[in-house]
């Protein structure tokens, strides 16, 4: 009780109308959570002669850390196979939420509200329980270690259907009822009517969903454990526990991080509310 | 008490839905099943069958290799996994790591947001931006620039210091090292979600109370707070279930685990036993405890959220 009194009479302060305290709190979380990041960076661009260097700014700028990690590892290769991996799952994704939220909210049927549970409650369902019969399956079918094992168990997820039912609850009711008057099947009205109108919606939620598929580690990790086909197990050759070779594996990390970011550079605010208002995985 | 005065808003965490209106409803009764085929067959393929099969799996002893056969013994591995000093270790120290994570979900991000409410316009974006990127970072990424800001010679952490820990090598500071970066990579997740939770409380309560000669910690403590409880409960939920999740991929690459098991946790015990013992039914039979205690820790969360917005109306 004490403590919170104590926090709360603190907190008070800040409510003034000119918040100094506010902008102070902001700039020291801002700086330190953005330092590591600016830290590889930085150490990225050192020559290999300043790798321990601690001077704030790298000078002079090098490329060496880079050429060295385009040529330790196929890097224009695990690019490519990252892409493919998380484009693969964002849009099969986006494809299953679109036509099971089409479902849950231009219809009622029975046991809607069951089946609706069936999709939310995967949410509880974490891969390290499910991860052994699913390897053995990967397994029999001759995926493991291909891009394609790790694309099809994640071709579905719960987040995709919740977000894109509750877009499409908010969907203008005449225009279904308009297109059905007009003699258009439910196939036909969900790809000229529906869609159409959801593209910031699918935009958005395509973004989400391809961000949090590149930054995955735990399936890709169990799926190539031999092949390390994507740059983030790529990255984990570097990382041994004697000897490593900072420069290029920040150079790799750099470029492992680097298309997410850029996008993020672009469309910060899309990014930030998509995570925001659907949280985590 | 105050309290009894503010009516409560749900901060929109997820979307308000639209109130439902009647659909037309005469298309093939079937249809709408169609359309939810493909996701229920891939859930129930990719999902549901595994989890049954996990059960299953959890009565044998089996090594994972196709070719050899799996020999059904009843409770054993459950009977096994209750005698290993592992599992109990591995709850414990998952709970250290949820607690060690509370001050970066929770603590911080409501003390910040509350000194950062009337921050607004461009400088509120530039900050934004700033402390939400460390979660777009990918978790192998974070790990790799973590190890060389802690590595014991040349790492900045202890240049800037003045110490010579050896982080990721010894026990404790493995165990703090590991709570610390997964904390940096949540934390302005956290902070935007408590700044969303303060901008959807209206400021009229706390103007009636302020006339009524309430002071601004009586407002924070009785009003402000008891409103932000919702997203206090959801952040909560997000750090007990996923707190194990999100540490995963920095302890299989920074410590694998040690240092002596020091950074094990449920989950990475749950992929130690299945794919560096191969020992399944094991795996498996921790699996099953662990998917049920989860559950029942997020139905009594849940339950605990609906109880406080009904308190709050």
């Amino acid at each position: 009780m004490t403590t919170s009194r104590a926090m709360t009479a603190v907190l008070s302060v800040g409510e003034t109308r000119r918040p100094v305290l506010g902008h102070a709190a902001l700039a020291v979380l801002g700086v330190v959570c953005i330092f590591p990041i600016y830290w590889l960076y930085a150490t990225s661009f050192r020559a290999p002669e300043d790798i321990y260097s601690l001077s704030p700014f790298p000078w002079p700028l090098s490329g060496a850390n880079y050429a060295t990690a385009f040529q330790v590892l196929d890097i224009g290769g695990l690019l490519l196979n990252t892409t493919v991996m998380a484009v693969g799952i964002a849009l099969g994704q986006l494809l299953t939420g679109l036509l099971a939220g089409y479902a849950f909210a231009a219809w009622e049927f029975r046991g809607k509200q069951l089946l609706y549970l069936v999709f939310v409650a995967t949410w509880l369902v974490p891969f390290q329980v499910t991860m052994i019969p699913n390897y053995a399956l990967l397994s029999q079918l001759g995926v493991l270690n291909t891009i394609a094992g790790v694309v099809l168990p994640s071709l579905c997820s719960a987040l995709g259907v919740i977000l894109l039912r509750q877009h499409m609850q908010g969907f203008p009711t005449e225009l279904l009822e308009a297109a059905r008057l007009d003699g258009r099947g439910s196939w036909a009205t969900l790809w000229t009517v529906v869609v159409p109108n959801l593209r910031p919606a699918l935009a958005a939620l395509g973004i989400l969903l391809f961000v949090n598929a590149w930054n995955e580690y735990f399936w890709p990790a169990l799926v190539l454990q031999r092949s390390n086909a994507v740059l983030q197990l790529g990255l984990r050759s570097f990382m041994g526990s004697e000897g490593n070779d900072w420069g290029p594996m920040m150079a790799t990390a750099g470029m492992a991080c680097l298309p997410v970011l850029l996008l993020y550079l672009v469309l910060q605010k899309q990014i930030v509310n998509g995570f925001v208002r659907s949280g985590l995985k | 008490m105050l309290a009894t005065l503010a009516p409560h808003e749900a901060p929109p965490i997820v979307d308000a839905t639209a109130v439902r209106s009647p659909r037309p409803r005469r298309v093939g009764a079937l249809v709408p099943y169609l359309y939810l085929l493909p996701g229920l067959a891939l859930l129930a393929v990719w999902v549901y069958r595994p989890l049954t099969q996990t059960f299953q799996i959890s009565f044998v002893s089996w090594n994972l290799l196709p070719t050899s056969p799996a020999r059904p013994v009843g409770l054993a591995n459950y009977e096994r996994l209750f005698t290993l000093p592992d599992f109990g270790s591995a709850l414990g120290r998952t709970a250290v790591l949820i607690l060690g994570l509370l001050p970066f979900t929770i603590v911080v991000p409501v003390v910040v947001g509350l000194l950062a409410r009337r921050v607004r316009g461009r400088a509120a974006t530039v900050y934004q931006g700033l402390v939400f990127a460390p979660l777009l970072v990918a978790p192998v990424a974070g790990a790799a620039v973590w190890q060389w800001l802690l590595d014991p010679r040349s790492g900045a952490v202890n240049q800037i210091l003045g110490t010579t820990v050896n982080w990721l090598q010894e026990p404790g500071p493995a165990q703090l090292a590991i709570i610390v970066i997964t904390g940096w990579h949540v934390l302005g997740f956290a902070v935007l979600v408590v700044a969303a939770g303060l901008a959807g409380i209206t400021d009229d309560y706390a103007e009636a109370a302020a006339l009524d000669g309430a002071t601004r910690g009586q407002i924070t403590r009785w009003i402000t707070l008891p409103m932000l409880s919702p997203t206090l409960v959801f952040l909560l939920l997000m750090t007990v279930l996923l707190a194990a999740q999100w540490s995963f991929p920095l302890i299989d690459t920074l410590t694998h685990g040690g240092p002596a098991g020091a950074t094990t946790n449920v989950y990475y015990l749950l992929w130690d036993y299945g794919f560096h013992s191969f020992d399944a039914g094991l795996g498996a039979a921790a699996g099953v405890i662990f998917f049920l205690g989860f559950g029942v820790i997020a139905g009594g969360l849940v339950w605990l959220s609906e109880k406080v917005s009904i308190h709050d109306n």
